[in-house]
């Protein structure tokens, strides 16, 4: 609002002063003999007013620039807070998360969807036998937590980890695979029927591949990190293209945002 | 088997890097690049090993995909 206030005035400081200097609208058609004045040094009183009329049109023009481009810069953020809210909206419909999970953490507690309310979640499923992808995901995850961590008007943001390999990924697997991370990061495993009954509820897939002659198999599966807001809303998702700044910089405005929401 | 920790994944990719940088030296001739192929097998579960493989030919495949182009196979003849 204050802006849009600003430009108004701003455009009305310029309309006044293109009433007071009728000679900014016409075009510049100066005397031969002024003008000759004009060019040289100390000049009469119509060349100063001739120059004086130059900056005049000059400010002008910057304050009617100046009040345009900031009349843009005011839309275009409108616009882009109008499509982030439909992101959110679409999101919201989809309804991830909507489920009950019942799992261990790698310290052998039980853990349920209940338990992580009240804070902000950024929740990823993977592997410990995975090759490359998994640990690449959790080192920028954990580079989120910590940024984020550094920032002292936000929540703390929780870091989960969910196995995708109940089979091989037991308590102990998971603290060995943890330690390597952020310290918060909480790995979460169970029976194999609980484990797939909390990837179904995130849509997640997983398939276990052929197993060679030591029993060791890799496990495809989406690769995403997704942000569960405080009352267990699934608000946004970040793909393996999205970088550590860009995850930051977007869990920070969805932080802020809800705050201000909320608020009534 | 337990899954490998920071250090031996690290070694892992290490040893994977080596390979693939001898390769790229060496126009991917297998032949030339014995010792680094050796070396990872021996740092890496066998599992990785053929995972990277195929990452590494997948890689190749875009790489060609994008720089020479895609023909179409030619598919069955429609019936004139």
């Amino acid at each position: 609002m204050l802006a849009l206030r600003c430009i108004v005035g701003d455009l009305r400081g310029a309309g006044r002063l293109l009433r007071a200097f009728p000679l900014v609208s016409a075009p510049p058609r100066l005397p031969p003999m002024t003008q000759r004045r004009f060019l040289s040094r100390g000049g009469s009183p119509s060349a100063s007013s001739a120059r004086l009329k130059l900056r005049t049109r000059l400010v002008v023009t910057l304050l009617v620039g100046g009040g345009l481009a900031a009349a843009w810069r005011y839309v275009y953020a409108e616009k882009q807070q109008k499509l982030r809210q439909q992101r959110v909206e679409q999101l919201r419909k989809v309804a991830l998360g909507q489920g009950a999970f019942s799992l261990l953490d790698h310290h052998g507690r039980p853990r349920t969807k209940a338990d992580f309310l009240g804070s902000w979640v950024l929740l990823y499923f993977g592997f410990t036998h995975c090759p490359d992808i998994c640990p690449e995901e959790l080192d920028k995850l954990s580079a989120v937590v910590s940024a984020l961590d550094g920032d002292a008007s936000l929540a703390p943001v929780q870091p989960v980890f969910i196995t995708v390999d109940p089979e091989r990924d037991d308590v102990a697997a998971l603290a060995r695979y943890v330690a390597d991370f952020h310290p918060r990061l909480l790995a979460l495993t169970g029976t194999p029927e609980e484990v797939k009954a909390a990837g179904r509820d995130y849509r997640v897939y997983a398939s276990a591949g052929p197993r060679d002659e030591d029993g060791d198999y890799i496990v495809d599966h989406t690769v995403l990190i997704y942000l569960v807001s405080p009352d267990g809303l699934f608000l946004d998702y970040y793909n393996r293209t999205k970088s550590q700044e860009q995850i930051t910089e977007s869990v920070r405005r969805h932080i802020r945002n809800y705050v201000t929401l909320s608020t009534p | 088997m337990t899954a490998p920790n920071s250090a031996e994944r690290k070694a892992c990719w290490d040893a994977r890097d080596q390979l693939w940088k001898c390769l790229d030296d060496n126009g991917d001739k297998a032949a030339s690049c014995h010792k680094f192929q050796s070396e990872f097998e021996a740092n890496c579960p066998a599992q990785w090993v053929k995972y990277f493989t195929k990452r590494r030919d997948f890689l190749k495949y875009k790489e060609k995909m994008q720089t020479e182009g895609f023909t179409p196979a030619e598919g069955p003849q429609q019936p004139s």
